[in-house]
């Protein structure tokens, strides 16, 4: 179109240019040389399309990610000159200079790192400046393309120039802030540009405050929000409360309801929303996190109302009149009826059901309604919120009626009574009266909710009423009794347990026992002082002392008891069918402690030393009971010993901790020297025996001999044990052996 | 359902010659920058995705899900594969070594046998690096006039997929400057409606791309001066009526739109 000065047309150069961008794109090292190379191209005198191209490509040469911040330093210095007069033309087209305002976002965020490292280069300051002030200027009256672009732009400043919280990314400028300015700065002064940069905020912001309507724009200042609220904390505050008290419906209310606002409603209202959600997302406890919170819910509120059309408005509101309705009719039904109903309906003939005394509607269709068809828990919802709601004026009138209705019913019941007496033979018909409440009648269980309580309610009216007015009559009483309060209900008997019955639920009430222990959670304070056997068991409800009540209920609940049974008939079998609560638990006890033995061997240790206690009480007072201590001890030690590996060091703290060793125990663990990886344990562990509880020093040096003895495998590290507590066994040992094994004389001599 | 796939197929594979709009005529004509969204990049956003390279539009295509979730033989078995690292032809050759008689019946072979020949394989947005050169994507359809690696506009096929699309964009801090409009299409994920929104979606992009092309049209500072009636040309705000026409076009495919920043 414009007529080219050159013998290359526009498009040959076009096509030229975009060539050289294709090899840019492909390889990001070109891109100094190249971009420096078309600046003369795309200056301000060149033709239209060619400005347009080269702004463009400008402003993607600055943003792109494949340069790295020293490549984007040098790029960025050097496109400045031009940058800057092509937006300071004063007939710029649009385009280009819509797309030098974004190259000038991307370009000042470099710009200002430069000149904090290198103070020196005036020049470059100089031309960032006033392509600065001259965006600015031109930013309220530019066309909206150009102006969103400002905004960016502001936001870039802003960024740039307030103090970081250093979260963002390093990453294309966006890690440039004020905090990286040095307070003595040459060039930079600080305190200038952050006060620049709150004013720049605050035009920002102006779009939200002003409540504009102009879509685009409100858009593109809200996605451009969030990384300075979430990474300049001293504009967080400003902007959060501007976003908040933008109105993203005003023109709903200014202007018909087209296609076109509806888009508008729309994006403005999901934008301000999507902003809110993104910040509570990244930063939940945000100190303003419940206005947050409020104010979204605002928003989908206020968007259901204008957006989903105004026919469900009005839908709802004629709901909410006949709602209103109703409930004015309701009011004018049961005040008119409470009195009426109770002095025609209610008793004339003699049976009358619950469910009619309470029924307080005329509507036919209403009273023959059976509410037992409400599922239950439906129908204490509608309780609850009934009675949450109920006016206490109607509630009270119903009261009164029912409580005249009652009277009513009383005075004649009185009065048959008095004609049954007379007639004689009549006691009969009163009682079969209230009979058949149960079962007689469909309405009887009409809102079962009201029935218990509301018999309290007749008792006492019953005893407030008659008794000063009637000389009591049995029948009477009787009578009124059992209208107003139900029949005593009996529980059938249990069925007889049979002995395999009871062990079997025995065993069902002991597991439950264990049932806490998977909800329960580990005590707080890893090591509180141990109180040793002195502790109280449910001196809190932690896991803990839940254990060390199971452990006591294994050993003492039944101590003493059990005597008879060991002590008569011992057989094994008779023990299998008639397991003791104490065995019962000690059972569940040794399963828990399996199920986990190497995070439950405190438990383990708890428990023995429980069994250790109680063996030792049973033995003082000579109660001769059975002892269960040496039992359980070798029984756990068998669970866990053919899983134990190498690295398992709970086993010496197995030993060391529980309150008795016998030579039965520890030879228990010669089973372990069979495997060669585990030797080294069983040996160590009776080491630390050895030197640690001298009591037992002897009983384990000797399972450290039988070892000897035993495994061949084992010899060298029980030889070095040996060695050292019971010198001269080994000597002798040997010695033994070969005297025993070949007889020769020379064998001493070779030991020796 | 399988024939509309089938449709789309034959006419990948005969009609990338022949334009199929008044718009594409002219293949120096300006032309909008598209990326099409959806959860797994392998229905609707390349049903878009082929639908718009078909109309001549620079086009990319990204899937927001943190899986590529296929239907399996039962609802709790879906087939699922990682972005970025499977191609749509192993997906097919796997699926169809699986059980070809289901994943032909259900759509699934049509579906991934169309997409092998649009691209590689599924990309996911949240690992797209925007503005990286596209340099070696010649063979993707729709890959000429990308390679900058930025759209003009995000078309996203779901609710779900546009928040996660603006929400990945606010977390991205927006580094680029560069607007983009990020807007989202309701479309059902089957195979019909697929292809429905797929023509819903080049009517869009079409719509777009003249206000675009009338906006480039103007030249010079007349636009500039002459102010508030000339302001009515520019793209970005009339994205809003384009739109709003488009919805009355397309009364079941409800939109959203926003703009926001690369």
């Amino acid at each position: 179109m414009a007529a080219p000065a050159k013998p290359l047309t526009v498009n040959e150069q076009l096509q030229q240019l975009n060539a050289a961008r294709k090899i840019v794109l492909e390889n990001p090292a070109y891109y100094d040389k190249i971009v420096k190379g078309i600046l003369p191209i795309i200056g301000p005198s060149s033709p239209v399309e060619l400005r347009r191209w080269g702004a463009e490509f400008l402003a993607e040469s600055l943003s792109t990610p494949a340069l790295n911040s020293r490549g984007k330093e040098n790029l960025t210095v050097a496109i400045l000159e031009t940058l800057r007069s092509l937006v300071e033309s004063q007939t710029e087209d649009p385009l280009v200079l819509k797309a030098s305002v974004m190259a000038a976002a991307s370009a000042y965020p470099v710009v200002v790192r430069w000149i904090i490292h290198n103070a020196y280069h005036t020049e470059s300051w100089e031309h960032m400046s006033a392509i600065k002030s001259r965006i600015l200027r031109i930013w309220d009256g530019a066309l909206t393309p150009i102006k969103i672009c400002c905004i960016k732009f502001a936001q870039r400043v802003v960024l740039a120039q307030t103090a970081s919280n250093n979260t963002e990314q390093k990453l294309n400028g966006l890690d440039v802030s004020l905090d990286k300015i040095p307070p003595n700065h040459q060039r930079l002064d600080p305190r200038y540009l952050e006060a620049e940069a709150t004013g720049l905020l605050d035009r920002m912001l102006g779009t939200l405050q002003d409540n504009s309507s102009d879509v685009v724009l409100v858009d593109a200042t809200l996605n451009a929000l969030s990384v300075l609220i979430r990474t300049r904390p001293g504009t967080s505050n400003r902007i959060l409360n501007a976003v908040l008290n933008f109105n993203p419906f005003t023109i709903a209310n200014s202007s018909p309801m087209t296609s076109k606002t509806k888009v508008m409603i729309k994006s403005m209202e999901k934008t301000t929303r999507m902003l809110l959600i993104h910040l509570m997302k990244r930063e939940p406890g945000h100190p303003m996190a419940q206005r947050i919170h409020q104010h979204i819910e605002k928003l989908m509120r206020s968007r259901a109302e204008v957006l989903d059309e105004a026919g469900r408005k009005r839908a709802l509101a004629d709901q909410a009149a006949a709602g209103y309705g109703d409930a004015k009719r309701q009011r004018v039904e049961v005040a008119a009826t409470g009195v009426p109903q109770l002095q025609i309906q209610p008793l004339a003939p003699g049976p009358q059901s619950l469910a009619a005394l309470f029924t307080l509607t005329t509507n036919p269709g209403l009273q023959a309604f059976d509410a037992t068809q409400i599922p239950v828990a439906m129908a204490s919802r509608i309780s609850v919120k009934t009675l949450a709601t109920i006016d206490q004026q109607i509630l009270n009138q119903a009261l009164m009626g029912i409580r005249n209705r009652l009277s009513a019913y009383k005075a004649g019941a009185v009065a048959a009574a008095a004609a049954a007496a007379t007639a004689a033979a009549q006691p009969a018909v009163l009682n079969p009266d209230t009979a058949p409440l149960g079962i007689d009648e469909d309405d009887d269980d009409y809102e079962p909710d009201f029935y218990a309580a509301e018999d309290t309610e007749q008792i006492l009216n019953k005893l407030d009423g008659p008794p000063p007015e009637e000389p009591p009559q049995d029948q009477n009483a009787e009578t009124d009794t059992a209208l107003t309060a139900l029949a005593t209900f009996k529980l059938p008997p249990p069925p007889s347990l049979d002995p395999e019955a009871v062990v079997k639920v025995g065993q069902i009430a002991a597991a439950r026992v264990f049932g806490p222990l998977s909800t329960l959670e580990e005590p707080a304070v890893l090591r509180k002082p141990k109180a040793g056997i002195n502790r109280l068991a449910a001196s809190s409800y932690d896991r803990d002392s839940w254990l060390t009540l199971i452990t006591r209920l294994a050993t003492r609940s039944s101590a003493g008891l059990e005597d008879a049974s060991s002590g008569i008939k011992p057989e094994e079998a008779l023990d299998q069918s008639r397991m003791t609560l104490g065995t019962m638990i000690r059972e569940l006890l040794y399963n828990y402690v399996l199920e986990d033995f190497r995070r439950r061997i405190e438990t383990a240790v708890a428990w023995l030393c429980e069994e250790w206690y109680n063996d030792q009480i049973t033995k003082r007072s000579k109660l001769d009971g059975p002892l269960h201590y040496e039992k359980c001890a070798q029984r756990l030690l068998d669970g866990f010993l053919p899983y134990l590996t190498a690295q398992d060091k709970i086993l010496t703290r197995f030993l060391a901790e529980i309150p008795e060793l016998s030579r039965a125990l520890l030879g228990r663990l010669t089973a372990l020297c069979r495997d060669p990886t585990t030797v080294q344990l069983a040996l160590t562990s009776l080491l630390y025996l050895a030197m640690m509880r001298p009591p037992v020093r002897e009983i384990a040096l000797d399972t450290v001999q039988d070892i000897w003895i035993e495994f061949e495998d084992a010899r060298p590290l029980a030889a070095k044990y040996l060695v050292k507590w019971r010198p001269g066994f080994i000597e002798a040992q040997t010695a033994a052996a070969s005297a025993g094994s070949d007889g020769t004389p020379n064998a001493p001599a070779i030991t020796a | 359902m399988a024939s509309s796939a089938m449709d789309q197929m034959n006419g990948a594979s005969s009609s990338s010659s022949s334009a199929q709009n008044g718009q594409n005529e002219d293949s120096n004509a300006f032309k909008l920058k598209f990326c099409t969204v959806c959860a797994s990049n392998q229905n609707r956003s390349m049903e878009g995705h082929l639908r718009l390279s078909q109309a001549k539009y620079p086009v990319i295509s990204f899937g927001t899900g943190s899986l590529v979730r296929l239907p399996g033989p039962t609802i709790s078995q879906p087939n699922v594969y990682k972005f970025n690292e499977t191609s749509y032809d192993s997906i097919y050759r796997e699926l169809e070594a699986k059980d070809p008689r289901l994943y032909r019946a259900n759509g699934l072979l049509n579906m991934l046998g169309r997409n092998r020949q649009v691209k590689w394989g599924p990309e996911r947005w949240q690992d797209w690096q925007i503005g990286m050169p596209r340099v070696k994507h010649e063979h993707d359809k729709g890959s000429e006039g990308m390679e900058g690696g930025v759209a003009d506009v995000v078309i996203t096929c779901e609710e779900r997929c546009w928040d996660a699309v603006v929400e990945d964009l606010m977390n991205r801090g927006s580094p680029l400057n560069r607007p983009v409009h990020v807007i989202n299409i309701d479309i059902k994920d089957n195979h019909e409606e697929a292809s429905i929104g797929g023509r819903a979606i080049v009517d869009l992009a079409d719509s777009l791309n003249k206000i675009a092309a009338e906006e480039r049209e103007k030249v010079g500072a007349a636009a500039f001066d002459s102010g508030g009636a000339a302001g009515r040309s520019s793209f970005d705000e009339r994205v809003p009526d384009v739109l709003a026409d488009w919805q009355e076009r397309w009364p079941n495919l409800p939109a959203t739109w926003t703009l926001a920043w690369f």
